[in-house]
């Protein structure tokens, strides 16, 4: 990044704009954070106190339900299924990274014939519409004799287009003489792409290893087709068990659920948000 | 999406390829290795995307020409017939008409207020970074949560938006039970859903714009607004262009916030594409009008990136 | 983690192989099992104590309480007996269960017993897929232990393809409180015309600040208590395979719906009725006897009161059924289905059957479950848990169109969706409805007659 200092054109703005500027900060905070702070108090809210007009704006601290987070958990082995969405979560995120990279990789710095045919034809794997899949990749998966295993809900996903294009463009930016002075030194690609390339690349490996995760940690389609018992079940899956047919949910056993599935993520992109910034910066501006 | 990734490729070839390697020589064996070097690279990550991307397509192109239940031992080959059928079905071609709707509204309207988010938060103002951080958060909930979370905010019952109308004397729509209002009550959500990522892109494109071109505006005279047209706004065509591209190809794909909170309804004000091949499929049993709807939709798809492509490539400005 | 020996090998091979081998494998087909290809699902490792006995795999629908009841019924029965080992596995929603059973037959690895919704087994049905079970039937459990009427649903062409389990009827449930404040009778109205007149009684009546309205339709699947209006009003969605929606009755039917919701503006659609219904926005609703425990419950905490009656009449006093059933899958092999009609038997127990109808608040399929200690009392402590087994005299069963034919039952509730929510004239959605269902009709014609 070359500039990162921040010096708006508008400095010269008179009190009522800073007044106004502040208004809307407070309105965008608001519109954002209202749902997701809404989701959170009513998983510590009773059914009725959900289903209530006026809304309960500021639930009760006295009267917080914990015990919603404990029926969610109990409705289900909520145990297992973090057990296996981190398996599936962790296997999948590394196995599509190492895949991507070196894709990456090859793309941004290895010569090869009709390489842009090649790249065409890899990002257009993003527009194949996601139904399509289900059936044929199901197919697959059970002559491999995969339906209900982790390989079963990993291997599909390990494929990456989208993680394969931020790395590429980033790695596009990176300027030559580095490279260059690792040529000169001898440095093999393998050594090149270790010891200067990925290390340049922190940021947006970090930012594209997130953005994967999240997607894999969020599925809900294929675990629920690829998986048929509940000890192969991951969490999205989970919120199923709450809700039953007849219409009569226990809305705030199933709001903690959600509350429980959301958590992760957003524990992860906390850490990790600085980083997604940047590589983001980087990604999506030059190239 | 050939377009894109040609001009990225001869853009690449610029900047790191072709520029700043020695002109070949008795080319054969080092490149050979190179070449093979390549190939290493892209097997693993080709071969997932082959079997678990491109066969479906291929399976599925064979589908659209067959008629089958999805249960029965044959498929019965029926040509076009399918095709022929979809483009002539008013439901079908209503279904587009709400899909571009859809697409537009969300693509626009997410830059729009991405932008202007953006913008605000290119100020110095005491808190911005709380609220940067949080204005992502959205994008990475899953479709389950921010489903559950936006059927009770529209409620017109029990809703958060319900004592909000009320402040300015109005009953909050029956959104998600309308026809009028489905529509835009999901664009809604996913402008909520997008509008943080997309400012967030756009705050990385605004920190990078150089500040001796504002200073030159200011020695002008140029008025905020005339700046942000002449200075800001071309400087970050690069950014708007990746994010015009990747939003429309996630909005085509947008399913599971549908399937919570509307299932297509009420009547089909919210069938979208990617809804009518869910239902087709797994509703009605019918592979082949879903099989054709998809390999239109990715078609659709291709063309309609490989034209933003073009189009906005020719605005964008380059450093 | 499952058998890894194989796996890694597998998974190497995957990894390092080219495409091919993922193509080529498609022509080995899995394992063992039938003589037909067929093989048995995976699940999870069965217990080391149930190693030796034949397992059966069953997929349901069932989460919450009737989750809990079909769980405790298979460990009831893996405990009672040793020969055979059932594994029940939740699979989503009737939709979900019978999208995966799908996957399932293309894939060759099949459960044993599944549970269909009413509408769903049909589909399996007509591609053979069932297998007959009136030869099962004996010693351990006879035929006329079930309830004639829900039995004969499961009927085609002379043999049984489905057994119910999970059924329900709508009821009419209306909030006695509210009732008693508007100065109405604690009864359910005889017939829908003095239903309106209530209405104008309930018209004034303010709950939180919310005029209370009289009923509210369903905005996904309403076509199931739709069924029972248009019965109700003497038409029906159709006669035998010939569509009948657009026909006087039926449309008359969608027209009283849309001039409450848009004249009277005493109904309208919603998401969920049951959750408006538990929190008094309306008065009186038809819907699933299986939603009974969940009204009653919200009820005590709202400090209100739960009525349930029959559904009124208008030309007719009639319901239909809903619900899910086992279906046997005819490609598993003849042990297998010995083996899963025990865990069938089990269930058509009188106590367990009885035990099922007290969780879950579905009908009691077995008749003699009636008189089990624990259900007789139940029913006679709670008018409202018997009123549904009374009605069970006035059910019927639903039109072959909305049973049959792929699809059908989201066109119907597609187009009461553009009655409810767009003020679309009923003569002119239900045109348009059974133009679509012709012609869904039409492609599977040959099929159905061929089956009926």
């Amino acid at each position: 990044m070359t500039t990162s200092t921040v010096d708006s054109p508008a400095r010269r703005s008179s009190r009522g704009g800073r007044v106004l500027r502040y208004v809307l900060l407070v309105v965008v905070a608001c519109v954002v954070l209202g749902p997701i702070y809404w989701l959170v108090t009513s998983a510590l809210k009773p059914t009725a106190d959900i289903y209530t007009y006026p809304p309960t704006w500021i639930p009760n601290p006295l009267h917080l339900r914990w015990s919603n987070f404990a029926d969610a958990w109990h409705a289900a082995p909520f145990g297992r299924f973090f057990l296996n969405s981190l398996i599936v979560t962790a296997i999948g995120t590394v196995g599509e990274m190492l895949c991507a990279t070196l894709c990456a990789y090859a793309f941004a710095f290895l010569r090869f014939p009709f390489k842009k045919v090649l790249f065409g034809v890899l990002l257009g794997a993003m527009m194949v519409p996601g139904h399509v899949t289900l059936l044929p990749n199901y197919l697959t998966i059970s002559d491999l004799g995969w339906i209900n295993t982790y390989q079963g809900l990993i291997f599909p996903g390990l494929g990456s287009v989208f993680a394969t294009f931020l790395l590429r463009q980033h790695m596009m930016t990176l300027p030559g003489e580095v490279l260059d002075a690792a040529k000169v030194d001898g440095a093999g690609h393998l050594r090149t792409m270790f010891r200067v390339v990925l290390p340049l690349s922190r940021p947006m490996l970090i930012t594209a290893g997130v953005i994967t995760l999240v997607a894999k940690w969020n599925d809900f389609i294929w675990p629920l087709i690829v998986t048929n018992s509940t000890n192969m079940r991951t969490v999205p899956i989970g919120l199923l068990f709450l809700k039953t047919q007849e219409g009569y949910n226990n809305w705030g056993a199933i709001m903690a659920a959600t509350v429980l599935v959301i958590v992760p993520v957003l524990v992860v992109f906390f850490f990790a948000q600085r980083q997604i910034v940047a590589g983001l910066t980087q990604g999506a501006t030059k190239g | 999406m050939s377009a894109v990734d040609a001009r990225a490729g001869a853009r690449s070839a610029d900047t790191v390829g072709a520029g700043d390697r020695p002109p070949p020589r008795r080319r054969r064996p080092r490149h050979l290795r190179e070449y093979l070097l390549f190939l290493a690279f892209i097997v693993p990550n080709f071969f997932f995307v082959i079997v678990f991307a491109y066969w479906p397509v291929i399976y599925n192109a064979y589908l659209s020409l067959t008629s089958w239940n999805m249960l029965a031992p044959v498929k019965e080959f029926v040509g076009l017939t399918n095709y022929t059928d979809l483009l002539t079905d008013g439901d079908f071609l209503g279904t587009l008409r709400i899909t571009v709707i859809f697409v537009l509204g969300i693509v626009l309207g997410s830059m729009v207020l991405g932008l202007a988010i953006a913008v605000l938060l290119n100020e110095k103002l005491i808190g911005r970074g709380f609220v940067r951080t949080m204005a992502f958060a959205p994008h990475i909930l899953s479709g389950a949560a921010i489903g559950t979370i936006w059927l009770f905010i529209f409620d017109p019952n029990y809703g958060l938006l319900r004592p909000i109308f009320g402040v300015v004397g109005l009953a909050s729509p029956n959104w998600m039970t309308s026809s009028k209002w489905a529509l835009p009550g999901l664009i809604i959500v996913y402008l909520w859903k997008n509008m943080g990522f997309i400012a967030t892109v756009y705050l990385a494109g605004l920190q990078n714009v150089p500040r001796d071109l504002y200073e030159a505006a200011a020695i002008d005279g140029s008025g905020p607004w005339h700046t942000f047209r002449k200075i800001t706004f071309p400087m970050l065509s690069p950014v708007t262009f990746f994010l015009v591209i990747t939003t429309t190809i996630g909005t085509f794909q947008a399913f599971d916030i549908i399937a919570l909170m509307t299932g297509g309804g009420p009547g089909n004000s919210t069938t979208i594409l990617s809804w009518f091949i869910y239902q087709q499929a797994f509703k009605a049993f019918d592979a082949g009008h879903a099989a054709a709807a998809a390999m239109l939709m990715f078609v659709v798809l291709i063309i309609i990136t490989a034209l933003q492509a073009r189009f906005l490539e020719r605005k964008v400005h380059y450093r | 983690m499952v058998a890894p020996a194989r796996l890694s090998r597998r998974s190497l091979l995957a990894a390092s192989g080219g495409a091919a081998l993922a193509l080529t494998a498609a022509g080995c087909g899995g394992g063992s099992g039938g003589g037909n290809g067929f093989a048995q699902a995976s699940g999870d490792k069965v217990p080391d104590k149930y190693a030796k006995r034949t397992r059966v795999v069953v997929w349901h629908a069932y989460s919450g309480n009737p989750g809990t009841a079909i769980t405790e019924l298979a460990k009831r029965f893996n405990e009672s007996q040793s020969d055979v080992y059932v594994e029940a596995q939740f699979q989503g929603t009737y939709d979900e269960t019978a999208q995966k059973v799908t996957a399932a037959v293309q894939a060759k690895k099949i459960p044993d017993l599944v549970t269909f919704s009413e509408v769903n087994w049909h589909n399996f049905y007509l591609n053979d897929l069932l297998e007959p079970l009136d030869g099962y039937f004996g010693s351990g459990l006879k035929r006329s232990a079930y309830n004639q009427k829900l039995l004969s649903e499961g009927v085609l062409k002379d043999k049984l393809w489905w057994l119910p389990l999970a059924r329900s009827t709508p009821i009419f449930y209306y909030n006695k409180t509210l009732f008693h404040k508007a100065g109405l009778p604690d009864r359910g109205p005889a017939t829908w015309d003095e239903w309106r007149d209530w209405s104008k009684q309930i018209k004034g009546l303010k709950v939180k600040g919310k005029q209370v309205k009289m009923e509210a339709y369903q905005k996904v699947d309403g076509d199931w208590q739709f069924q029972g209006s248009v019965w109700q009003w003497g038409g029906a969605y159709s006669n035998g395979l010939n569509v009948a929606i657009d026909q006087d009755p039926a449309v008359a039917a969608g027209e009283w719906q849309r001039e409450l919701i848009f004249k009277d503006k005493m109904a309208y659609m919603a998401d969920s009725p049951s959750v408006d219904f538990q929190n008094q926005l309306i008065a009186t609703l038809v819907t699933s006897t299986g939603g009974l425990q969940g009204m009653t419950e919200a009820a005590e905490k709202g400090k209100w009161e739960v009525g349930t009656a029959f559904v009124p009449k208008k030309e007719q006093q009639v319901v239909p059924t809903g619900g899910g059933g086992f279906g046997m899958l005819a490609y598993s092999p003849k042990d297998r289905k010995q083996a899963a009609w025990k865990f069938i038997e089990f269930c058509g127990k009188a106590e367990n059957s009885a035990y099922w109808t007290l969780t879950t608040g579905y009908l009691p399929v077995i008749d003699a479950a009636v008189d089990e200690p624990d259900l007789k009392k139940r029913l006679a402590d709670d008018p409202n848990f018997s009123t549904a087994v009374k009605q069970l005299d006035i059910v019927r069963k639903e039109d072959e169109v909305r049973l049959m034919v792929p699809n059908a039952n989201i066109l119907i509730y597609t187009g009461l969706q553009k009655i409810w929510a767009n003020n679309t004239p009923a003569k002119q959605v239900f045109t348009d409805v059974a133009g679509q269902l012709k012609k869904a009709t039409d492609k599977v014609r040959k099929n159905i007659e061929k089956h009926i």
